[in-house]
């Protein structure tokens, strides 16, 4: 608690005087001029776009009391945080967390070493808005926008002098702190932000001497500049910088004790220059630099010897030049082209590796009539590593009224072999197993020959086949529906056919038993189901709102051996091995088939007391194979569908620029400690915002 | 009077039919009585005796000076390995291969395939998954739908099942069985096999 007395100390200084708005209270009128940029990477309206996006604006987050990424997200409709050891990531129509590309003002956040991207380490203070596109947008972003894209727009500064301090403190000493400055003038502005995020951490089973969560404290520092010479001339710079120190400490065996620092690293710079050649012609000439470390170093307490010890270092760099061109009223050329490098050095990589890559992309936005929207697009990827990847992608809505729109997509997705899937080399220490990423798999196995430790190659590694990219074609469809001005209703159906999933399988038997693993482009899975979002002012202070989506997931390959009668189960009474039935087949892990939630908002002007309410239901998935078949089938592969209660009560003081707080997350304290590892229980918060604006 | 017509018709059809399938049945000769013997065998304890050998055609533990005899047994446990009589194993001729089935639908034996237990490569491998830290921890579940297939020591086909490495072929899915404080003993087998005395591969 001592860092609230600080920010309570600038805030009272700061009061007098400055006329005060709570920057995105806004009339229903005002959600018509609704403006996303990420799917079609152009300004344009949200009840236009064609293809399945949601955009959450800051004020609704800030409503419901959230600060991180990951808490805002697990609230939205058709998304699932799921619960990885390596990080929360989430799933969108059934793709696990490596397929949704992270933005930040529309440039990738790098740093999945197994695939994950930690949701937490975003924070949502200095944003105005996140844009979510469902459904693959490779066509536009390339790599890894399989799923979609999770696109965190920050708060552009208003005129004038402003700024603020926000505070949240609660369970597992949770503490989050925010401070935020800027200034503006015509011409010019600039921006600073800083954020503190910490946690004791948390146990889910005390008795197995390792924390679920170790403690951690993270900084975020962001700043912004922007400069106008001219109507036509304009430059933008933007800085991040984060940073995350975990302090690790855990049993290993006969009460010894290993301990030791985690840290992560992430820095990120963006020049921006625009030209405007004329009204109708932009060009925009970005570049990038991202750098993204790790490194932990866990020794045993009593004799100092290392127990784990590891880095990972990836960088990534990236120039590229897009060109909006708008030749008549109705038809927008946008035209992009851009090249990267990227470099990896890890603990399980032999040696630096370093990426080069080359694109293009063009998309044409053409409304022959007034209530058809048209865009054909496509980009094309050329890799030093992979194979070139040609994505194209084609869209429309119609409106059948300025009420109801009707939307329809098809394109195709895909996503890179990781850094993994491409070079690791690890021999697991313990059990004797070897993993080679494709690009090692042969000089690994010869260096095992040599030292006898091969009993039989099962694959010969120079017969491999070059490690292709993971590819999906989709289908969304959908509508948008505003009868009135008060109920707002969209529903979306999806359908992803994914080729060439890369799985592990064995190429040699070692010796000791072991097997060597390497990747391999195998299986084909398909995921599809439906999704539907309503909100609904029932009355002027009482918003209600639920989404819901049925979502189904199945390997192909396994559907295909379920028909041919192969696959088995066990009657868990008897032990007896029976056929599996194609109804018994219960999909991918993790997959969901039924969510649901519930939105209550009730927003007292008078007062300035608003109270949210958020039920969201997660149903039953399998998480595990217990009868040794490979897939989920049995009930007891499968946790119990859960419900979690989220509230937060707020209310405004000194013309709405004094926000008090209190949330609750996970109201009614669910716990599943075997299987759920990011649910510690109820969390309760505290908390406090203050801000001004001297124009 | 036309209904009449197609009606007798039919009928004598179907008379003619079954006729010539009686006809049929004659002309086969009787097949040979098969002599399969279908068994469970429960609890074979595997904690008394480090190594517990077997006979699929006796249907007996073996003990003694007959467990260095080349066809007195066929199979040998020994924790969590299952070896066949041949080989690195032992003085006979037994072998063996896994064939995804069910336990009922393999109607046949292989007539190919076998192998006998040699050095880091016995007949019998992946029976069972060990579930290490997954619910229930650190279990032995053997796999579903694999069916071993002998080739016995005295030149006979079997097939055997595996269903339990637990004493009393437990449910697996219960909070006794995946608490390990109140887990029944390892080591206990239990299964299922049918042994055809005939020399034939059916299973029928």
């Amino acid at each position: 608690m001592k860092f609230f007395f600080p920010l309570i100390f600038i805030s009272s200084v700061s009061t007098v005087a400055f006329a005060q708005q709570d920057t995105t209270r806004k009339d229903s009128a005002k959600q018509l001029k609704e403006v996303v940029v990420t799917g079609t990477r152009t300004a344009k309206s949200l009840q236009q776009v064609p293809i399945p996006i949601t955009r959450i604006t800051s004020e609704e987050i800030k409503k419901r009391g959230l600060v991180r990424l990951n808490e805002v997200l697990s609230e939205q409709t058709g998304i699932n945080i799921l619960d990885d050891p390596h990080g929360q990531g989430i799933q969108i129509q059934g793709f696990d967390p490596a397929y949704t590309l992270i933005l930040i003002d529309g440039l990738p956040l790098i740093g999945r070493s197994t695939g994950i991207l930690e949701l937490s380490r975003i924070t949502t203070n200095n944003i105005d808005r996140i844009e979510i596109v469902k459904g693959p947008t490779s066509s536009l972003y390339g790599s890894e926008a399989m799923a979609g894209v999770v696109n965190i727009i920050t708060a552009e500064p208003a005129k004038g002098f402003s700024g603020g301090v926000a505070g949240r403190y609660g369970t597992n000493k949770n503490a989050d702190f925010s401070l935020n400055s800027s200034y503006k003038t015509d011409k010019f502005y600039i921006s600073g932000f800083g954020n503190r995020f910490s946690s004791g951490g948390y146990t889910l089973q005390p008795a197995s001497g390792i924390p679920t969560v170790s403690p951690f404290s993270g900084y975020t520092l962001n700043g912004k500049t922007a400069y106008r010479f001219d109507d036509n001339n304009s430059l933008k710079l933007s800085v991040r910088y984060y940073t995350n120190d975990q302090d690790s400490r855990f049993a290993v065996e006969d009460n010894r004790f290993a301990s030791g620092k985690g840290t992560e690293k992430d820095f990120n710079i963006a020049p921006v220059f625009t030209h405007r050649f004329s009204k109708k012609d932009v060009s925009v000439l970005q570049l990038y630099r991202s750098v993204y470390k790790t490194n932990s170093d866990i020794r045993y307490e009593d004799n100092n010897n290392v127990y784990d010890q590891t880095f990972f270092n990836q960088t990534f760099n990236r120039g590229e030049i897009q060109n909006d061109y708008a030749i008549q009223d109705n038809l927008k050329l946008t035209a992009g082209a851009g090249a990267q490098y990227e470099t990896v050095e890890a603990t399980r990589y032999t040696k630096q590796q370093s990426f080069t890559s080359g694109y293009g992309y063009f998309q044409a936005d053409w409304l022959p009539v007034k209530k058809l929207d048209v865009i054909a697009g496509g980009r094309f990827d050329a890799h030093s590593v992979y194979k070139s990847q040609f994505s194209p992608k084609l869209a429309a809505s119609y409106a059948l009224s300025d009420k109801f729109t009707l939307l329809g997509s098809a394109g195709k997705g895909y996503k890179a072999p990781d850094f993994r899937q491409l070079y690791l080399n690890f021999t697991n220490a313990e059990v004797g197993y070897s993993v080679f990423g494709y690009e090692e798999a042969k000089a690994g196995v010869e260096k095992l020959q040599q030292s006898g430790q091969i009993e039989s190659i099962l694959i010969d590694p120079s017969t491999l086949k070059s490690l292709n990219a993971e590819s999906s074609t989709a289908f969304n469809f959908g509508f948008r529906y505003r009868p009135v001005s008060k109920l707002y209703w969209t529903a979306n159906l999806f359908r992803n056919n994914i080729r060439n999933l890369i799985e592990t399988a064995a190429i040699a038997i070692k010796t000791n038993g072991q097997s060597v693993f390497s990747y391999f482009n195998l299986n084909k899975v398909f995921t599809q189901g439906v999704e539907t979002d309503v909100t609904y002012q029932l009355f002027k202070p009482l918003q209600i709102g639920g989404g819901f989506q049925y979502l189904e997931a199945y390997d192909q390959d396994v559907l295909d051996q379920i028909k041919a009668g192969k696959v088995f189960t066990r009657d868990p009474e008897t032990n007896i091995t029976k056929v599996l039935k194609r109804s018994d087949y219960g999909g991918l892990l993790s997959r969901s088939k039924y969510t649901y939630n519930i939105r209550l908002n009730y927003n007292d002007d008078k007062t300035g007391i608003n109270t949210s309410l958020r039920a969201i239901y997660r149903g039953r998935y399998g998480y595990k194979d217990t009868d040794g078949n490979g897939i989920v089938n049995r009930d007891d592969e499968y946790t119990n569908g859960y419900m979690l209660i989220n509230a937060s009560v707020s209310k405004l003081f000194m013309k709405d620029a004094l926000r008090l707080q209190i949330t609750a997350q996970n109201l009614f304290n669910h716990k599943d400690p075997q299987v759920i590892l990011n649910l510690p229980g109820r969390l309760i918060y505290a908390g406090i915002a203050y801000n001004f604006n001297k124009q | 009077m036309y209904n009449f017509k197609t009606l007798s018709l039919a009928l004598g059809a179907a008379v003619l039919l079954f006729a010539s399938s009686c006809d049929k049945n004659d002309d086969t000769p009787e097949p040979a009585v098969s002599k399969l013997t279908t068994k469970t065998v429960n609890d074979l304890d595997n904690v008394a005796t480090a190594t517990t050998y077997f006979s699929l055609a006796t249907g007996t533990q073996v003990t003694g000076a007959d467990t260095a005899s080349a066809t007195k047994w066929d199979l040998k446990f020994k924790a969590t390995s299952i070896f066949v009589n041949s080989g690195t194993s032992g003085t006979g001729t037994a072998q063996a291969q896994i064939v995804s089935s069910t336990f009922d639908s393999l109607t046949d034996a292989p007539t190919s395939g076998y192998k006998a237990d040699a050095t880091g490569a016995p007949a019998i491998s992946g029976w069972y998954t060990y579930t290490a830290t997954t619910e229930p921890q650190h279990a032995i579940l053997p796999v579903p739908g694999k069916i071993l297939v002998i080739k016995t020591a005295d030149g006979k086909y079997a097939k055997v099942e595996i269903l339990s490495y637990y004493k009393g072929n437990p449910s697996t899915t219960t909070a006794t069985f995946a608490d390990l404080t109140t887990r029944p003993a390892s080591r206990y087998y239990t299964f299922r096999y049918a042994y055809q005395g005939d020399g034939t591969t059916s299973f029928k």
